[in-house]
């Protein structure tokens, strides 16, 4: 079989058996025949001849359609790899309670907006941006949310995406949450990998997890963009406390001297309103331009009704010539009669 | 066929026959009775029954004179039928029947009056079932005439009728060639020289539906009776015109052929036979 046809198939091959009777109409026609003396007494005529050629076409379709119709056709499923300009996004989103209050710490309240609301409003348009990104969504609180795996269908993460400003609850637990988003990552080799890591507040990394941390952040290499959502009032990556500088005063200090110590490349971005959210994103999108492969996978299908459209097209043709037909032998019947009565008489 | 046949069919020979049994037409020679024609010298015609009196005592030289009268003698009739199978075609009416019904009026009209009537008829070749040297004999005549109604026409193709012209040997005689003419213009030609000895009149049997009756619109199908395929054709008033001037164009070919040959102009035979008409034509022309 030739390539074309190697991603089509059919329900009951043996039907196709019946396709030659499709070459029918080029010796027959179901129209009424009007003998002639002599054909060549019709004047040669172009629109006749290209008339009389589509409807055989037509006769040929309709049988055409109608039988592949009946074998029930269908184009296979398949993987098509494309390759496009874009990045394996994972991100990870914080559904801690905090998310849930204004950035000035309040509960929402007339037109203010949460952070999750904010953070669900700007990486919507996010997504919707970059045609041939793949993306993953995790979420986390005290346990990890796997939300959607690594994808290219955007509207299953605009839907991920659409959920995140349910109401957050209990705390935050950022390495479990790391772990598994970095595991989102396929074991692709050459792509651009982004882990967007948006987050309100930052916790401590027990210094064994954070072994295990670095070995996977070695391993995968991503470029980890930690989008800070800071409250008004509370500290900044950058603050160092007024009292001990351990882990526990300063979570998110320490949190940022980690990423720092992975030697991958890391930015943060420390946003204090939703203005400085799309500003953090913009850029963020800006930088990760790079090939990359993508997958689709085609589900089969059905083409039978492609095949009974054809047919009844013909059909269609079909019937309208039968109705143009001229109506030569009963005008005959008519005339036959009348002109023989005299005949007799005379006689 | 209703009826015995019409036997009006008049027509006239174009030259005068010889021969010595009476019969109808003006014959070329003289002999005792019929019309007047002359009066000659008496060595000339020793004919004592036949003095003319008077035209003798006219005479200043004293010579005796005979009168002379023209001799009316028969002449033969064929009919040479096209048997092929455009034949069958059937319009407004059924033309191997309306063939059948002009030979069966020419055998009557002929024997009428004492002349032979002969059929020949021929496809690819000549039918020997349907063939009839002439006689005078009217009862075989028409029965041969009547069978040819119930012929059947299986055969594309008329080559037979050229083989049946050259079968008309001896005396010019009249030859009335039945046809539809759908023939190539070649064939036509040479039935025509080898009938231009006698005096021949063809005659076209058409059909109103074949030109006239068509349908302005409407899409036709159509099928050769001849077995040359089959065509669709899509009818509208341009191509309805260009269609009849076509047929006009084929019958004055034809007209030209006849007279390149010396024959007689055509007869149309349109959808029913009309004796009168077959007579005027042939008084006229």
């Amino acid at each position: 079989m030739p390539a074309v046809f190697a991603p089509y198939g059919v329900e009951t091959a043996w039907v196709l058996w019946l396709l030659p009777l499709a070459l029918l109409p080029i010796v027959a026609s179901g129209r009424r025949r009007s003998a002639v003396p002599a054909i060549a007494a019709a004047p040669a005529d172009p629109l006749s001849r290209r008339i009389g050629r589509a409807l055989t076409l037509s006769g040929i379709a309709t049988i055409g359609g109608l039988v592949v119709g009946l074998s029930g056709p269908y184009r296979a499923g398949e993987r098509i790899t494309r390759i496009g300009i874009g990045a394996q996004v994972s991100m990870l989103i914080d559904r801690s309670g905090s998310m849930n209050e204004t950035f000035a710490g309040k509960q929402p309240s007339g037109a203010e907006e949460s952070k999750a609301a904010a953070s669900r409003r700007l990486l919507s348009g996010f997504v919707g941006e970059r045609a041939h990104d793949h993306f993953a969504v995790t979420a986390f609180s005290t346990a990890p949310m796997l939300v959607l795996p690594m994808t290219d269908r955007h509207d299953a993460v605009r839907a991920a995406i659409a959920a995140i400003d349910r109401p957050g609850l209990d705390y935050t637990n950022v390495a479990r949450g790391l772990a598994m988003a970095l595991s989102q990552f396929g074991a692709d080799r050459g792509i651009a990998r982004v882990l967007l890591f948006i987050s309100d507040g930052a916790a401590v990394i027990d210094p064994r997890v954070q072994d295990q941390l670095r070995a996977a952040f070695a391993k995968v290499r991503p470029n980890l963009y930690w989008l800070f959502l800071r409250t008004k009032g509370s500290p900044s990556i950058h603050d160092r406390p007024a009292g001990e500088d351990t882990p526990q005063a300063a979570p998110e200090r320490h949190l940022d001297l980690f990423f720092k110590s992975l030697t991958i490349p890391y930015r943060a971005f420390e946003a204090e309103g939703p203005q400085a959210v799309a500003d953090a994103i913009a850029r963020i999108e800006a930088l990760e331009r790079d090939p990359i492969p993508s997958t689709e996978v085609r589900p089969r299908h059905d083409l039978t009704g492609w095949a009974y459209g054809v047919a009844a097209l013909g059909l269609l043709l079909l019937a309208l010539a039968v109705l143009a037909e001229a109506d030569l032998p009963a005008r005959r019947a008519v005339r036959r009669i009348a002109a023989d009565e005299p005949l007799r008489r005379a006689a | 066929m209703n009826g015995p046949p019409s036997a009006e069919i008049v027509y006239r020979p174009r030259w005068r026959p010889r021969g010595s049994r009476p019969g109808a037409h003006r014959g070329r020679d003289a002999g005792g009775l019929g019309t007047f024609r002359d009066q000659v010298p008496f060595l000339s015609l020793p004919d004592a029954r036949r003095i003319d009196l008077r035209a003798t005592l006219r005479d200043p030289f004293e010579g005796v004179h005979v009168r002379r009268f023209e001799t009316r003698v028969p002449v033969e009739i064929y009919a040479l039928v096209d048997l092929s199978a455009s034949m069958r075609y059937r319009g407004v009416a059924d033309r191997i029947a309306l063939a059948a019904e002009l030979c069966a009026g020419l055998a009557a009209s002929a024997t009428r009056i004492g002349d032979g009537f002969g059929l020949i008829a021929a496809d690819r070749a000549i039918r020997a079932d349907l063939t009839l040297p002439a006689t005078r004999h009217r009862s075989a005549a028409l029965t041969l005439a009547g069978r040819l109604a119930a012929a059947s026409c299986p055969a594309g193709g008329a080559e037979g009728m050229v083989e049946g012209a050259h079968s008309l040997l001896g005396r010019p005689k009249m030859v009335f060639v039945i046809s539809d003419f759908r023939w190539p213009a070649e064939l036509i030609r040479r039935l025509f020289s080898a009938l231009a000895l006698h005096d021949t009149v063809p005659v076209l049997l058409a059909d109103s539906a074949e030109d006239e009756d068509l349908p302005d619109w409407g899409l036709a199908e159509l099928e050769d009776l001849e077995g040359a395929g089959r065509r669709l054709v899509f009818l509208r008033p341009a191509l309805r015109r260009r269609w009849i001037a076509r047929e006009q164009e084929r019958r004055e070919a034809l007209a030209a052929m006849a007279a390149a040959s010396g024959a007689r102009r055509p007869f149309t035979l349109v959808d029913r036979f009309d004796a009168q008409a077959l007579s005027r034509h042939l008084l006229t022309d």
